[in-house]
């Protein structure tokens, strides 16, 4: 669904949707991918989920360190998204996915924080386009 | 890329090189490691700081620099108070993170037949790994005291001496902090991590001490041959990254308002008396004592679990506690006169020379002890700052040994299995909540630490005291 992208210190993701509400979701998706393995988590708890920003890679950038903020704070994986509304200046969306618990789901990686290094989020002719580092 | 050669082991690229710079990037390298930094955009990162408003002196870039995230790991920038910004990428999101080292009365011989027992018992009472969770449960009022009270904190609650906070830097406590600047998401995200080492790159490491370098300095540090030391390496957990990811938030949008445009956006800086700039010092200031806590409490743990295991006279001496990802106001001589300037380090150390006022009197007769990392099979160092440092890099060395390899890159074709019996091999166990924690950080996806210290000893900036081998490694 992602491809994973090679960077010395850190690591990242480019992902590609036909809307921008669906690039956001895939995007949320690959941050959780990146720290768990999702295999093993249920979507069995939903979620409502909102992020504001001044532009798209604002946007992007505060989205998923809202998604980073519930898995770090609040051992909430999540799993699946829906983005129900969305512009440059905010969205609004639901997940699932369930409470960490440290028998079951498998750590991968701890992620400390979604930059603005290298950062694309964009539309292009074939669709929607993003490209995000995160800090590890 | 032009970079001309000064000397041996320092580089320069020009001013001139590209438009917006204010300033020349100075490298300190070898000719090998030069070029092994030219294959990774540091250089052009290096150069991206250069472009910060009021940036004082040159843009610095350290033997270990790698590609980071705006400012590249490695990196060091001071600006002008008045004049100039301060930049959150300019820290990183993991503010104060940092190294301490501590000397026991224990030797190699002791606890190398007990090895296993020793990475078992550590790897019990210490919390490692993704989402770990300490003992220690804080109330509000009880979180706000450590951010501002930093190690100050813990010693005050039984978590250690007061010689212990004296032997940090700023004693484990930086004022300014104000915990009402540090958002209640930083706060729900660090309070229950205070204790734990977290994961990547970090770490808790029993080490020996291999080589001495410097008879003088290795004693008054309570160092000698084949005593067991231990390194702990980590910073402000959760807390500190929700801090930086706040503040870029805030300070992207700012930016506009203080008409500032820069070439990266991670490099999201405002100036260091605006409301905004102040408000981030504020809140990096109560990152960086949490970071100072959370080392102290493991310290602490630490004790504990040594006791355990050789018993009541075991003793475990902090020799001190240096930060690598942190902005400090300093006062530094510039272009012949005395400044206050805010130094950005950004995976590098200070390096304070013999009688600075900054550092503990025990040590002022031979400069700061600086806490080097390498890599988990490989060596840590031990060295002292020098005057030369202070005249050419506003006190500041390296910080490690610098990654080659991206993560990625350093797992594929290594099984975890392999890599630890080989690492046992040589004599050190190593023990990590996943399988990942240890492939990422296999000797192999790091530069050569001692070709790292030879530069920055060489070049005059800090010397050589001791080389210390790992022996149990334990991590995330």
């Amino acid at each position: 669904m992602f491809e994973l992208l090679e960077h010395t210190a850190d690591i990242g993701f480019r992902v590609r949707a036909a809307s921008a509400a669906e690039l956001f979701a895939r995007a949320a998706e690959a941050l959780s991918a990146l720290a768990f393995e999702l295999e093993d988590v249920q979507e069995r708890q939903p979620c409502e989920l909102s992020a504001e920003g001044w532009d798209w890679e604002s946007l992007m950038v505060n989205w998923l360190s809202e998604v980073l903020f519930l898995l770090d704070a609040r051992r909430l994986i999540l799993k699946r998204f829906q983005v129900n509304q969305i512009s440059p200046r905010n969205l609004s969306a639901q997940a699932w996915g369930e409470p960490w618990n440290p028998e079951r789901h498998r750590a991968k990686l701890l992620i400390k924080g979604v930059t603005y290094h290298q950062l694309v989020v964009e539309q292009r002719p074939d669709g929607w386009f993003a490209q995000v580092i995160v800090d590890i | 890329m032009h970079i001309e050669a000064l000397d041996r082991y320092r580089f320069r690229i020009p001013r001139d090189e590209r438009r917006g710079m204010r300033t020349d990037v100075v490298i300190y390298a070898s000719k090998e490691l030069i070029e092994q930094i030219s294959k990774d955009q540091s250089l052009e990162q290096a150069m991206n700081v250069a472009t910060l408003p009021g940036i004082v002196g040159v843009s610095l870039a350290m033997p270990d620099i790698h590609q980071g995230y705006g400012f590249p790991i490695g990196g060091v920038a001071a600006t002008d108070l008045e004049e100039g910004v301060v930049s959150p990428g300019g820290v990183g999101f993991d503010i104060n993170c940092g190294v301490r080292l501590v000397r026991t009365n224990l030797s190699e011989k002791d606890v190398r037949p007990r090895l296993r027992e020793v990475v078992n018992q550590l790897f019990r009472d210490i919390p490692c790994g993704t989402g770990s969770e300490g003992p220690i449960r804080l109330s509000n009022q009880q979180l706000d005291e450590v951010l501002i009270e930093g190690a100050r904190w813990a010693v005050r609650h039984g978590y250690g001496s007061e010689r212990d906070a004296e032997f940090a830097e700023e004693g484990g406590c930086l004022p300014g902090a104000d915990p009402s600047k540090v958002s209640s998401k930083a706060k729900e995200r660090g309070r229950p991590q205070l204790g734990t080492v977290g994961s990547g790159n970090h770490f808790l490491e029993v080490q020996w001490v291999e080589q001495i370098h410097d008879e003088q300095a290795a004693r008054v540090m309570g160092l000698e041959l084949g005593q067991i030391a231990v390194l702990i390496h980590c910073g402000s957990r959760g807390l500190g990254h929700q801090v930086c990811t706040d503040y870029l938030a805030e300070m992207g949008a700012a930016m506009k308002r203080y008409q500032i445009t820069l070439p990266d956006r991670q490099l999201a800086c405002v100036p260091v008396r605006s409301p905004e700039g102040q408000a981030y010092l504020a809140a990096m200031r109560a990152s960086a004592n949490f970071a100072w806590a959370n080392r102290q409490v493991i310290l602490h743990f630490l004790r504990g679990s040594l006791e355990k295991l050789f018993g009541p006279d075991v003793r475990a001496e902090l020799i001190y506690d240096v930060a690598h990802n942190i902005a400090k106001e300093e006062v530094h001589q510039v272009g012949g006169e005395k400044r206050r300037v805010l130094v950005h380090r950004k995976g590098a150390t200070r390096a304070f020379p013999p009688g600075h006022r900054d550092i503990p009197a025990a040590y002022r007769a031979i400069g700061q002890p600086v806490l080097i990392p390498g890599s988990m099979g490989t060596a840590s160092w031990v060295l002292v700052g020098t005057e030369r440092a202070m005249q050419e890099t506003f006190g500041s060395v390296c910080h490690g040994a610098g990654r080659l390899m991206s993560r990625t890159a350093a797992r594929k074709g290594r099984n975890a299995r392999e890599v630890q019996e080989k690492l046992e091999q040589q004599g050190i166990l190593v023990r990590a909540e996943t399988r990942d924690g240890i492939l990422e950080e296999v000797p192999e996806a790091y530069k050569n630490v001692d070709e790292v210290i030879e530069v920055v000893h060489a070049a005059g900036l800090a010397r050589k005291v001791a080389r210390l081998r790992p022996m149990a490694v334990i991590k995330g």
